[in-house]
């Protein structure tokens, strides 16, 4: 038997919704068709034969147009499908103009070939309105169905143990091992739920025995781990790209750019964007990158060399680049000050997997969340990419914890099955590991890796006076390319509201949204901690 | 830096022109074609025939799929699941149905199994992969094809999963709804294979078993080109000698190399098109493969002979304003022919898909009429 136990209690999207909108007393006003909505589509009632009489006039213009109407639509970039009325419109429009002339040489795809530079398209794009939409939470709810007993019965001791935990009867957990280990021997721990299995029950021994301390390495060993994680699995080359594509867009028509990363690592994330920075029409910008990571032990300096490197590579395709580091070990340390952002550039934030970890204080006044989130926020990006782990692992009690992360990493693992480079895929397991440690071993500032899904996100962001903006069609079908190039059948792409997740069959595990600043004449309707902002700056 | 990760990355900013395109006209209610020229003036003439909300969604299917589908016989696969309306399935009941998906390791094939709802409240969340169930009554289990002219749609797509949902609770049955290859990628006979490999695997659990000789009663069902897909597993069930109770066609897609009555009245007017089926079943069917192949014609020219087997009985559904009417009501003959137990329900002013939102009157007839076939006591 396998418990999934959730904390939220919503349905999903399809299914809340089963009867008309004007039947249920209890459903918000919002007027949005309760039928459609299940289907998927938020259509308001009062705007139905509105949405009818554009569909109608779509199709005449279809049906009319001398062009290849499937070339055209593979040419646009589609946002939100299931705002119909807008999207009906950006097709009303996209089919009553010429179409766009494309660049000339247009490859299907080219092997892969190392100094060939592939044309980088950077299209027009409509914004979309910002729609209101209800806050939702999810069940994650991927079962992978044990065939064998002996599989069934370890989860369900692990569960057992689990509980025993949460209740602080410590001794008593302990003494399940024995037994666990014992049917471990009997699973096939190489791979499946085995071997995840197996990762949990080290997990939870060492919360028991309290040796959690001696798994975390250097900052070195964590580069080695994510450089390996990078390479075996697509979960962050995604990640990259996805943010990239919306970095891209959004510099467009800038002279003088500057990106801050949150977590520069060997900065596997910007080649790209500087080689697509170079070839983008009307010619590349000034770059400035500012670095954000932990400092380097005995005297190297990594971020300086990644620094190098990187400019290196904008010689090389001349680019004007400037690279600064900031050493600090915490997100919360960083000082905006440090980043010396101007206000003549277009600035980007990127935050890959760090915002999260702003979630671990104590102290219920001076958040570090409002507080960083407050300062990016005044330096008023033109955009800021956000990624985080599609999971909730910060549910304050460890059992629900605990259960939410057999069931995200279970899938994670299923992933990572099919990659046969090796040594990358023992090392990204490793890597793997020690996220699993830090969420089930950890408490207080110590645990890091509090990831929350999505929709917590959104509403944590707009609350803190951004607003989403949509990554559309054309990331969706580069992240779907990238899929074929680098991975085993089975990762799925998905569109949700705007925001793109990369998962594995039918469950999302990671997520990536963009977000811009409020202009700053809306402010006043959000209710900020000013006084810490004052202080800051 | 390196060249590989240069290479890598600037890999992916090359221009990417070669889509697919698919454009599913899955099930779509030609009849909108024929009333957009109503539509203008009288809108009122529509809705009376179809509800605007209905319309509206239909409308926007056949429009996006035609988007999708390509000339030259390829298909947009990557707009196709951006445009799609997917969700995730839910192990916390929602009016009484709950959810969970299961990939099958050895074949990568995802199923997505629906179940009512535990009384008790604090089972809730919880997925039994060990007790039956039941051990008294029979429950039984619906494996379901989704539409989609053998090429759009998932078992995950909104559409599909609410009406696997009513499925449920119509029919207290459990329902699994398979997520077979589509076509142009996979083209005949892997969505069979991937029907049959449900079969096997879903008569293969024992939490799927129910009454007093624990056995898993089956019965299949499919929309469109699930209805065909129903048919030929079925087909292949009774050549095996593996027991299928019952199989539920929806407006099931068949068709043939002739152009027959149907076909010429009601094209174009009811959303779909003859030469969307004729794009649908190229991109299916074996590369110079006509439309006479048993696939599509299953009691044509080349089709098989089914006797001697033990063919489930069957509920064949009949939309009136559905252009391939003739091909479902000579399959229809073709079973009673065979001698086979067939029941044809004809829904006269019934347009394709009226069954995916339960605003009509051909709705609720269709949830009584399975809710009859599906009897545990039979």
């Amino acid at each position: 038997m396998v418990t999934n136990e959730s904390s939220t209690s919503a349905g999903t999207t399809g299914n809340s919704s089963g009867s008309s909108s004007s039947s249920s007393a209890t459903k918000p006003s919002t007027d949005i068709d309760g039928l459609l909505a299940g289907a998927g589509y938020k259509v308001k009632s009062s705007e139905l034969c509105q949405v009818a009489q554009q569909l109608e006039r779509l199709e005449t213009v279809m049906v009319n147009s001398p062009a290849d109407i499937s070339q055209i639509a593979s040419d646009t970039v589609h946002y939100n499908p299931s705002d119909l009325a807008s999207w009906v419109d950006s097709l009303l429009s996209e089919f009553n103009q010429p179409p766009l002339s494309l660049q000339s040489d247009i490859q299907h795809f080219p092997d892969i070939i190392a100094g060939t530079a592939g044309i980088p398209t950077v299209q027009n794009y409509n914004y979309l309105t910002e729609q209101s939409l209800c806050q939702q939470q999810q069940q994650l709810t991927v079962v992978t169905a044990m065939e064998e007993d002996s599989g069934i019965r370890l989860v369900h001791m692990l569960m057992t143990s689990a509980e025993l935990v949460q209740r602080g009867e410590l001794a008593l957990a302990g003494s399940l091992f024995e037994d666990m280990k014992g049917l471990l021997t009997r699973v096939n721990t190489g791979c499946g739920i085995g071997k995840v299995v197996g990762y949990f029950i080290d997990a939870l021994s060492r919360r028991i025995l309290g040796v959690g301390g001696s798994i975390c390495g250097s900052a070195y060993e964590n580069e080695i781990l994510y450089h390996h994680f990078y390479e075996a699995c697509p979960y962050l080359k995604f990640a990259h790209f996805t943010a990239n594509q919306a970095i891209l867009e959004a510099f467009d028509g800038h002279d003088c750019v500057h990106v801050v990363d949150f977590n520069l690592m060997h900065g596997l994330q910007w080649p790209a964007l500087i080689q697509a920075l170079a070839l983008r029409p009307g010619g590349p910008p000034l770059l400035r990158l500012t670095g954000i990571g932990p400092p380097s032990p005995d005297g190297r300096d990594s971020l300086r060399e990644i620094g190098l490197r990187l400019a290196e590579l904008a010689r090389s395709v001349n680019i004007r680049f400037a690279f600064r580091g900031v050493a600090a070990s915490r997100l919360e340390d960083v000082k905006p000050w440090m980043l010396q952002v101007s206000p003549k550039e277009a600035l980007a934030v990127n935050s890959i997997m760090q915002l999260h970890k702003l979630l671990g204080s104590d102290s219920a006044r001076n958040s570090p969340m409002e507080m960083v989130l407050g300062w990016i926020r005044n330096l008023n990006p033109k955009i800021m990419t956000v990624v985080e782990q599609e999971t909730n692992h910060n549910q304050p009690e460890f059992l629900d914890r605990f259960t939410t992360a057999l069931h995200y990493y279970s899938t994670m693992f299923d992933s990572l099955e099919g990659c046969s480079l090796q040594p990358e895929k023992a090392l990204a397991e490793i890597y793997i590991q020690r996220e699993i440690v830090n969420v089930v071993c950890y408490e207080g500032s110590a645990r890091v890796e509090r990831h929350e899904p999505l929709a917590k996100w959104r509403s944590r962001l707009r609350g803190a006076g951004f607003r989403p903006l949509h990554l559309g069609s054309n990331a969706f079908r580069q992240a779907s390319m990238l899929l074929t190039l680098f991975s085993a059948e089975g990762y799925s792409v998905e569109e949700n509201d705007g925001s793109l997740t990369l998962g594995w069959h039918s469950r999302p595990l990671i997520a990536a949204s963009a977000w811009q600043a409020l202009p700053l004449s809306d402010l006043h309707v959000i209710n900020h901690h000013t006084n810490d902002i004052n202080n800051i700056l | 830096m390196s060249g590989l990760i240069l290479s890598k990355s600037l890999v992916v900013y090359a221009d990417l022109t070669y889509f697919e395109s698919y454009l599913e006209a899955h099930s779509v209610c030609a009849f909108f074609l024929s009333c957009m020229c109503i539509l203008y003036p009288t809108i009122s003439r529509c809705y009376r025939v179809v509800p605007l909300n209905t319309w509206v969604l239909i409308s926007n299917f056949k429009l996006a799929y035609n988007l999708l589908r390509r000339p030259d016989g390829t298909f947009n696969r990557d707009l196709a699941e951006f445009l799609d309306r997917k969700v995730l399935a839910n192990t916390i009941p929602v009016d009484g149905v709950f959810s969970f998906d299961h990939v099958d390791r050895a074949t990568g094939l995802l199923n997505r199994v629906y179940q009512p709802a535990p009384q008790n409240e604090t089972q809730w969340g919880i997925v039994e992969l060990e007790k039956p169930l039941s051990t008294t009554e029979i429950v039984p289990v619906i494996i379901f094809f989704h539409g989609g002219s053998f090429t759009h749609s998932s078992a995950n797509s909104a559409i599909y999963d609410t009406f696997c949902r009513r499925l449920v609770s119509v029919c207290k049955a459990a329902v699994v709804s398979v997520n077979y290859r589509r076509s142009p990628e996979c083209r005949y006979p892997c969505a069979y294979d991937d029907g049959w490999a449900a079969l096997k695997w879903v008569k293969s659990r024992t939490w799927l078993q129910s009454g007093k000789d624990s056995k898993v009663y089956v019965y299949l069902a499919g929309d469109s080109s699930g209805g065909n897909i129903a048919h030929h597993v079925a087909v292949r069930a009774a050549e095996a000698e593996i027991e299928v109770l019952g199989n539920i066609l929806l407006h099931p897609m068949f068709g043939g190399e002739k152009r027959t009555e149907s076909e010429s009245r009601l094209d174009g007017k009811y959303f779909v098109t003859i030469q969307d089926r004729n794009w649908y079943w190229r991109a299916f069917l074996p590369e110079g493969e006509d439309r006479d192949h048993p696939a599509c014609n299953p009691f044509g020219p080349r089709g098989k002979s089914l006797e001697g087997l033990k063919f489930p009985k069957s509920l064949v559904v009949v939309a009136g304003l559905d252009l391939i009417q003739d091909w479902q009501l000579a399959y229809v003959d073709g079973l009673k022919n065979a001698g086979f137990d067939v029941q044809l329900l004809f829904l006269k002013e019934a347009t394709i898909g009226f069954y995916f939102l339960p605003n009509n009157d051909h709705f609720y007839c269709l949830m009584e009429e399975m809710k009859k076939f599906v009897n545990p006591n039979c």
